[in-house]
């Protein structure tokens, strides 16, 4: 379960001005475990700074994110790091990895910080390659080279590895032909079926339809112009 | 769970220059904890005065031994001595500053193996042999001495001379620094998978502000020798408050 109270979200820019931007005044959200939710709204306007928000990237300047009834809070990066670790899975939009690092080691590192089992934790990650069509030749390349695609598969495979109680999704189909994008979906709907609350930004009606979503327009609840 | 190391209100001066002052830190097993700022503002000051080569004006540095715990500025000469040769380790920027040049790859792997009382050959060689082999260094070089090493086999070396007595906390000072990109990558590789291998905890100092990212949990902004911003890595980083932060972050140059 994943609930936002109250939260306001400002950006302060020190060096232009002391540019104020205010994005977020009183951004009130639920996700209910077995839940997707889809963030919709166009370009600026805070879907990402909500995933964020919630993954710990960004600070709020009041209000409350409970993560399975477990805070938030900046002051204890220590616990953020725990979440992170057990509760919150997250896969980005871009795939940021050591540079010359083997596809395979790529998927298998989340599952590591688990199970230390490292033929089990092998077996697991050329599942989800296979699944999602990662040719065999490319697992002990680097994924830099790859084709966008490619790269966006293998951030898949990452970050849904693990069976995360609460999966944060940033546009994790954005660059994916139609089969491609079918897999991934069919992925996201097996993590909500086995009871994930999961928020997302897709941005095609296509996926948040297939994945059954409920939307929400941020524009009707962002302050951000 | 317990930090391994807490540094609490720690200063250094030099003469009336300030070094670092009112430095604090919480580091938790496993964790690793990354320090920037640019050139001059106390990050090696920092990192020196809480791993032993420097003894800092006043403050507090706990270590957590498992059994109890040790106030590191108010031990004995020789228990620091021994710390620091068991459960500390230092990788300098420059390997040639924590490696001996004049004694062979294997003989600096040993050194301190014999320092806490290891006098078996055949068990040593086998200890260096397992540890080349981790650092990715062809065994057949262990009787060659390190000049005949390229940097980044230097550096390599470094890192397993200071982790063979499996030390629980690393300080770190630029270890990718001076090194070619790709052999950069390499070592950054390497650091993160013993540190998930062997649980290490990590204080590492860097102007590098992506490799930080990359192996970093936690980060401290450190300016004109005080920390203006601490908190979850990629947070201060995504989201920084400070605007020295802001300046670093906004400086960086995108490829």
């Amino acid at each position: 379960m994943i609930e936002l109270n109250k939260i306001t979200k400002k950006f302060t820019l020190h060096n232009q001005g002391k540019t104020n931007i205010l994005v977020f005044n009183n951004l009130n959200l639920k996700i209910n475990p077995g839940e997707i939710v889809a963030l919709t709204g166009p370009s600026g306007v805070g879907k990402s700074s909500i995933l964020k928000m919630i993954y710990g990237n960004y600070v709020f300047q009041s209000g409350q994110i409970k993560i399975n009834n477990h805070n938030i809070d900046h002051t204890y990066p220590r616990n953020i790091i725990e979440l992170r670790k057990n509760i919150i899975g997250y896969v980005s939009q871009f795939l940021r990895v050591i540079p010359r690092v083997p596809t395979i080691e790529i998927v298998m590192e989340p599952l590591l910080e688990i199970n230390s089992d490292q033929d089990e934790v092998r077996e697991k990650a050329e599942k989800i390659l296979l699944k999602l069509n990662i040719d065999k030749n490319l697992w002990n390349l680097s994924p830099l080279t790859f084709s966008g695609g490619e790269q966006q598969r293998v951030n898949v495979a990452r970050g849904l590895i693990r069976n995360y109680p609460c999966l944060l999704l940033d546009e994790p189909t954005a660059s994916l032909d139609s089969v491609n994008k079918d897999i991934v979906l069919n992925l996201i709907n097996e993590k909500k079926d086995s009871g994930s609350s999961i928020i997302g930004i897709f941005h095609d009606e296509y996926s948040r339809k297939y994945l059954n979503a409920r939307e929400i327009d941020i524009t009707k609840i962002s302050d951000a112009k | 769970m317990q930090p391994i190391l807490s540094v609490h209100n720690l200063n250094k001066y030099y003469g009336n220059q300030v070094g670092c002052k009112n430095m604090n830190l919480t580091l938790y097993p496993g964790e690793v904890v990354g320090v920037v700022g640019e050139s001059g503002s106390g990050k090696t000051t920092f990192i020196n005065s809480i791993s032993g080569n420097l003894i800092p004006d006043s403050g507090k540095i706990l270590i957590e031994t498992g059994n109890e715990t040790i106030d590191f500025l108010e031990i004995s000469e020789s228990l620091k001595r021994l710390l620091i040769r068991t459960e500390l380790a230092f990788v300098h920027q420059n390997p040639r500053d924590g490696l001996r040049l004049d004694v062979s790859a294997g003989g600096n792997i040993s050194e301190r193996l014999m320092s806490i009382g290891q006098r078996n050959y055949g068990n040593i060689r086998q200890t260096i042999f397992k540890w080349l082999d981790k650092v990715e260094i062809d065994k057949s070089r262990v009787d060659d001495f390190p000049r005949t090493f390229s940097g980044g086999m230097l550096q390599r070396l470094q890192i397993a001379k200071n982790l063979v007595t499996s030390p629980k906390i690393i300080f770190m000072d630029e270890p990718t620094g001076g090194l070619d990109v790709s052999v950069q990558a390499k070592i950054l590789d390497l650091l993160r998978k013993l540190v998930r291998e062997l649980n290490l905890s990590v204080v590492i100092v860097s102007h590098d502000l992506a490799v930080i990212r990359l192996l970093a949990d936690k980060i401290i902004v450190m300016e004109n020798g005080e920390a203006v911003e601490s908190g979850l890595c990629d947070q201060v980083l995504d989201d920084p408050q400070h605007s020295y932060t802001q300046l670093l972050v906004s400086s960086v140059l995108q490829v």
